[in-house]
């Protein structure tokens, strides 16, 4: 508004200047065509200044002071210099004719620039004729004197004074046309220099104050831009606020999100909680409660109790017929509850039928084998059965003579259901079990024996010689089984190896050699009892001789013993043959040993000697002389230095009757070898590998040689010729790396594969299938080369992840986590009741959001989370916060 | 002699009362006890199979309204009462825990497209196909007890305007609401004229919220496919952005208010923050149909979508996809979903006339829970989220049955992306580098922002 003002002002400044350039020209023209026009402006001055009434309004409106002041200033101006004052009366009497806006017949001014030298010129000429004006004519004449006396031009004299007062001409000072000095400044009209003279006044100071203000602010105002630029300016500063506004939240949503734990159960107000809270809102509902009610609340009650307890016990009063009755009911009631617990106490004990069955199992299980182990539970269980027995004998409490058999009978025994029937027949054969005991008792004493050996039945029927005889017959049948028996060597599986055959054929030919042994002995037992017929007792002596002789527990073990040492001896039999049977290694080896020490065993004194190039059998040097007693022991102790001793103790139980044998009759063997033909011919039946060894047997009953110890050493690489374990293991490991990192397919050509038709010439394997085979085989060498145990040879470190470890590793690191490691860790402390202690699994198992069933969550509200708090302490500084704030959520550590 | 023996005092392992659980003195001693990497993870796996067993979300159908649910509303001040209007005009108050209506609230001559109710629950508001903006007066729980007879109440105000309505959304803890039709205006319950009006482009407004944690921010989605910001300090529009498809509903995070979640026509969600717009924060896949509905859970960690292929679907809100489907066979095309106040309970309004009550975890076990039962149950949750990760647990924790149509879809879907993928990738392999910039998903489906 100010500023509008302000220019309005201005405009009408210039226009008014613009006028009364015009107007001046035109009037100094005027003046200097005649003078006669003075009279009649001197005429008009008096009459006043006739200002146009729109102008004159203006003036008003613009500067109501500064006008009232200048009809003041006015008449001194024009009193002193009226020259100037006619001038501007003429100009704006002219002006209003011609130049008013109003109508435009006239044309505009082309230019309103003063064009002032022009016009000095112009006055110039005429003023030599100006007489009237008394100020201009004298420096005139004045000049021009100057002039002619010194020739110099009439500036040089008095140019600046004529300068003056043109200016003064030119601009009549009022408060339209400023001073010179105005003039000589920017040439504007401030408003500082308007509000100058009221400087020191009274009542202006608003005025000035609101001017001061306006003059402040002097920005012009722009042009309104276009809306829809508007609007967007509005839209990005309301967005832009909004931005800084949510942003407030950053904290509180990070500290929020951080949170291992957010709690929205925050406790609320559910109502009463104290007993009395609730009973005092009880109101009776139900007939009882009513009753009850009325009761209570009687007036006569309820006064008792205000009152004191006198009242109430007077009230209170019963009869002794209610109280005895009341007495009597008790104990009715009592009685009853001790009948209900006793029999409930006697119900609880009952057990089922299931829990009997098992129980009766049990003992009899129990029983049994305490019979077995316990000769005097035997003693006493053979007691007891026998006295039912003859309690049954006695009462025949079986043999349907209850009374509830009888009734049975009674009424027929077809009558009756399934179940009874059962029961009855199941009292029958009880009988018949009890009663038929003592026959069984009888028998099996007898049976004993019979079942404890069908082998050796023949043998301990008689323990006489045929029995041996036939046994040892049998034996011989079957050592010659094997013998014949030659089994193929396996063709597919482990034990097809090259050295899984080796050893197979090691071991054949030992079990062979021994069979053939075995075979000798048996021939000349045979012989024996057919020549020496020996007493019983001595035959006895000879199956009883290991247990005796190298004590090795009761005599009447070794009936079995012998009988399961020939099970052995075939069974090693079979086993080389078949080879399935010793599966395990250990007892390949003790086998291994059993069968060579037996062999060893077996072998005559004289086969030894003959043996003697082949070390292997030095043990038995000792035992070639084992005509006396003492070689025994040295047998003994060269086992012992053998370090095979236990194994040897071991394969000793079923070797002994054998070797015993040998040990016992050795001699007389030997004796009889060297002296019956007989015999020998009976070997050459037997086979033509017998024969020789007869002859060998033969010659080594010559001269003695000398023995000397194989040092430990040898000994040991002895034992363990067998097994090249370091070759196993290459073996083993190979097969390791080959199951790991398998060996690349060899290409093989497939007719029409990778080919043209048979056109083309076979030109072989087609060269991307060497290329391939090429590359697979460099992976796996690579892959091998990476392996661990690639520079450790002596070990496997396998590579292979097992399918159930698979399961407890995941394939790729999951994804908050950044490294195998941190994950490791963070799933590495177990978190369960057992693994920790109470005060730590709360923390350990807190879920993500803790919220209560039935608790309204209110959303979000704002709290300062400052980082100078948190720095402290989150805990700390936001409990109190959250007091505050009821039901509000919040996270805590 | 020196006899060597343990020592307790008899207070350590005495009982006060006999129900009291007996101590039980264990030695933490790792070295004791090697295998209990291993126990924990069978652990977690039988919790996690138990989890599968257990699984039985949904609770009941509540059957009344006679045409297809529209719009819902929970009541903010009540937990179990919820407002949901039909097509036909119908709007219903239901007792969540019986599943009978309270009330009707009859007036609405066209479909219901908008329902809210104020913070304190004392006033329903409601809008329309009718043109009309309707607000009534809630019942107390105790009138509606006592006179079950005349459960019909007359509307408060009735305001008819020039346009339809298409949603409305009431500020929070204030007495302003927003209505969303050819414009968005706001309007005091006080006065039958909206207080402010804002418009930007001609489009019509389907849907609007008011952000709760700030409640002079809004909201609003467009058919213009715009999302777009008012603050009503300033009373002026602040930012929009212009997507690919529609966005058919937004909800703002109650927890975190300057994120909201957009569910758009798609099939996806998107969650932008509202200072970053010109990408989305999270894209939330899963959904074979347009997302019609999304309502954020109270504790602002998981919220539910309703989308038109018959399901609904429960997301983490920084989840990429969702953590549980529910379907049934009857359900139809659903509308509208809420969360419940307290976070457990999800309620579902479908074509089918149907509102459903379903529990927001699966095999969840409602009722009291024993301090020693609900122990354990965070044990099993603690160790079934520390082994997710391994195989085994992963595969039985993710499997879903789902309908055929939507197993079928889902795959087609899932075939159609794989292929444009390979197909960007060849044109990117073929043309020169730098020329194909690949845009991630965040912001591929925006096209602009506009100022």
């Amino acid at each position: 508004m100010a500023e509008k003002g302000k220019k309005e002002k201005s405009r009408g400044e210039i226009t008014q200047r613009r006028r009364r350039d015009g107007g001046e020209v035109r009037g100094r023209k005027r003046k200097s065509l005649s003078s006669s026009g003075k009279r009649k402006e001197e005429k008009k001055r008096r009459s006043g200044p006739r200002l146009p009434n729109a102008l004159k309004r203006e003036l008003e409106r613009l500067n109501p002071t500064v006008d009232g002041e200048a009809s003041d200033g006015d008449d001194e101006e024009i009193d002193s210099d009226a020259a100037v004052g006619n001038d501007v009366y003429e100009y704006e009497e002219g002006v209003a004719e011609e130049e008013s806006t109003r109508n435009k017949r006239y044309d505009p001014v082309e230019n309103y620039e003063f064009e002032l030298p022009e016009d000095f010129e112009d006055w110039k000429v005429p003023s030599d004729g100006e007489e009237d004006d008394d100020e201009n004519e004298d420096p005139g004449r004045h000049g021009r004197l100057l002039e002619d006396i010194t020739g110099l031009s009439a500036d040089a004299f008095g140019g600046k004074k004529k300068k003056d007062l043109i200016i003064s001409e030119a601009y009549p000072e009022c408060e339209f046309n400023p001073t010179g000095d105005i003039l000589d400044g920017n040439g504007r009209i401030s408003i500082h220099d308007l509000l100058d003279p009221l400087h020191g006044k009274s009542g202006f100071s608003k005025l000035r104050k609101d001017l001061h203000r306006m003059g402040k602010k002097t920005v012009p105002t722009l042009a309104p831009v276009a809306r829809t630029d508007q609007e967007r300016i509005e839209r990005k500063a309301a967005y832009e606020q909004s931005k800084k506004d949510i942003t407030k939240w950053e904290p509180l949503v990070k500290r929020n999100r951080e949170a291992p734990t957010l709690f929205f159960d925050e406790d609320k107000e559910l109502g009463y909680s104290t007993i009395g809270a609730i009973a005092s809102e009880f109101t009776p509902r139900t007939d009882f409660e009513k009753k009850m009610a009325s009761l209570v609340n009687q007036s006569e009650v309820v006064d008792a109790h205000k009152r004191d307890g006198a009242r109430l016990l007077e009230l209170n009063e019963v009869s002794i017929e209610d109280v005895k009755e009341r007495q009597e009911r008790l104990a009715k009631m009592r009685d009853l509850l001790f009948r209900h617990e006793m029999k409930a106490k006697r119900v609880k004990k009952i057990k089922s039928k299931t829990y009997h069955r098992l129980l009766k199992k049990d003992k009899s299980k129990a029983a049994e084998a305490s019979i077995r182990m316990d000769p005097e539970a035997a003693k006493e269980h053979a007691m007891k059965i026998e006295f039912k027995r003859a309690e049954e004998r006695m009462t025949l409490k079986h043999k349907n003579s209850s009374k509830w058999a009888k009734r049975i009978l009674k009424r027929g025994l077809d009558a009756q259901d399934d179940s009874t029937k059962a029961a009855f027949s199941e009292q029958l054969s009880q009988h018949a079990a009890l009663t038929r005991k003592i026959n069984s008792i009888k028998e099996s004493s007898s049976s004993d024996d019979s079942s404890d050996g069908d082998d050796s039945d023949d043998m301990s029927a008689g323990s006489d010689q045929e029995a041996a005889e036939k046994l040892i017959k049998k034996a011989k049948e079957k050592t010659l089984q094997i013998l014949e028996g030659d089994d193929e060597l396996p063709t597919s599986g482990v034990l097809a190896l090259p050295f899984m055959v080796r050893g197979l054929k090691k071991r054949k030919e030992a079990a062979d050699e021994e069979a053939k042994l075995a075979l000798e002995e048996y021939e000349s037992s045979l012989k024996q009892m057919g020549d020496t017929s020996k007493s019983r007792s001595s035959d006895k002596d000879a199956k009883g001789a290991p247990g005796g002789k190298m004590v090795f527990g009761a005599p009447e073990k070794v009936v079995n013993r012998t009988t399961k040492k020939e099970k052995v001896n075939n069974y090693y039999g079979d086993s080389d043959s078949e080879s399935d049977a010793d599966a395990n290694a250990d007892d390949n080896t003790l086998n291994d040993h059993t069968g060579k020490s037996l062999k060893e065993m077996d072998i005559d004194p004289s086969l030894l000697r003959e043996e003697f190039g082949f070390s292997h059998d030095s043990v038995f040097k000792s035992f070639g002389d084992a005509e006396d007693p003492e070689p025994k022991t040295a047998y003994e102790v060269a086992y012992l230095s053998s370090d095979s001793w236990k194994k040897v103790r071991k394969s000793s139980d079923a070797v002994k009757g054998s070797e015993a044998d040998l040990n016992v009759r050795k001699p007389g063997i030997v004796a009889q070898t060297e002296n019956d033909p007989e015999s020998e011919d009976d070997d050459e039946d037997s086979g033509t590998d017998s024969e020789v060894e007869m002859v060998d047997g033969i010659l080594s009953s010559g001269p003695k040689s000398s023995y000397e110890l194989p040092s430990q050493a040898e000994l040991i690489q002895r034992a363990f010729a067998g097994d090249d374990v370091e070759e196993d293991f290459i073996k083993q490991k190979e097969a390791v790396l080959d199951e790991e990192n398998p060996e690349p397919e060899k290409p093989v050509l497939l007719p029409g594969w990778g080919q043209w038709t048979g056109v083309q010439k076979r030109r072989g394997l087609p060269s991307w299938m060497l290329k391939e085979h090429e590359a697979a085989k460099q992976k796996r060498d690579e892959s091998l080369k990476k392996r661990k145990d690639a520079h450790l040879n002596n070990v496997i470190i396998s590579e292979k992840l097992g399918k159930k470890a698979e399961k407890l590793h995941t394939k790729t690191l999951p994804y908050p986590y950044t490294s195998k490691e941190v994950f490791e860790q963070s799933i590495r402390m177990p978190i369960g009741p057992e693994f920790n202690p109470v005060t730590a699994i709360g923390a350990l198992n807190r879920p993500e959001v803790v919220k209560k069933a039935g608790v309204i969550i209110k959303p979000i509200e704002y709290e300062d989370v400052s980082v100078h708090e948190r720095g402290e302490g989150g805990r700390k500084g936001s409990a109190p916060k959250q007091g505050k704030v009821n039901g509000k959520n919040r996270s805590r550590k | 002699m020196k006899v060597k023996v343990i020592s307790r005092s008899t207070d350590e392992f005495t009982r006060e009362r006999s129900q009291d659980l007996q101590r039980v003195f264990r030695n933490f001693d790792p070295t004791l006890r090697t295998q209990e990497k291993a126990v924990e993870y069978v652990r977690a796996l039988n919790a996690a199979k138990l989890d599968k067993i257990f699984a039985r979300p949904f609770i009941g159908a509540m059957d009344g309204h006679i045409d297809a649910v529209s719009a819902m509303a929970k009541n903010p001040a009540n937990l179990k009462w919820l407002f949901s209007g039909s097509m036909d005009g119908d709007i219903r108050l239901w007792d969540l825990a019986t599943r009978q209506t309270v009330c009707q609230f009859p007036g609405h001559q066209g479909a219901v497209r908008g329902l809210t109710a104020s913070t304190d629950g004392r006033v329903l508001v409601s809008c329309g196909t009718d043109s009309t903006v309707r607000l009534w007066n809630v019942p107390l729980p105790s009138h509606t007890q006592d006179d079950s007879s005349d459960n019909d109440t007359k509307p408060l105000a009735t305001y008819v305007w020039k346009s339809a309505f298409w949603g409305v959304d009431h500020q929070e803890n204030g007495e302003l609401f927003a209505t969303a039709g050819a414009q968005v205006d706001i309007w005091n319950h006080n006065r039958s004229q909206p207080i402010n009006s804002f418009e930007w482009g001609k489009d019509t407004v389907i849907s609007v919220r008011f952000n709760p944690g700030e409640p002079n921010v809004l909201a609003t989605s467009g058919s213009d496919r715009s999302i777009t910001i008012y603050d009503l300090r300033l009373s002026s529009p602040a930012r929009k952005m212009i997507m690919m498809t529609k966005t058919n509903s937004l909800a703002w995070n109650p927890m975190e208010p300057m994120n909201f979640t957009a569910a758009n026509e798609d099939c996806n969600c998107y969650s932008y923050d509202v200072r970053k717009m010109n990408e989305a924060r999270c894209v939330h896949r899963d959904h074979v149909s347009a997302v019609m509905d999304i309502d954020y859970s109270p504790t602002g960690r998981e919220f539910v979508t309703g989308s038109y292929d018959r399901t609904v679907r429960i997301f983490q809100y920084n989840g990429g996809h969702s953590r549980e489907i529910y379907h049934t066979k009857r359900m139809q095309r659903v509308f509208c979903v809420k969360f419940s106040n307290d976070g457990s309970y999800i309620i579902s309004g479908s074509d089918d006339t149907n509102l459903r009550l379903w529990k927001a975890k699966a095999s969840e076990q409602l009722g009291v829970l024993l301090p020693r039962e609900r122990k354990n149950h965070e044990y099993l949750e603690a160790v079934k989220n520390r082994y997710k990760h391994l195989p085994e647990v992963k595969r039985i924790v993710r499997h879903r049955h789902l309908p055929k149509p939507i197993y079928k879809a889902a795959s087609l879907r899932r075939i159609m992306t794989d292929a444009q993928r390979k197909k960007d990738e060849r044109r990117r392999a073929h043309s020169a580098p730098g020329s194909i910039v690949n845009k991630p998903l965040r912001k591929r489906r925006i096209i602009k922002e506009i100022e």
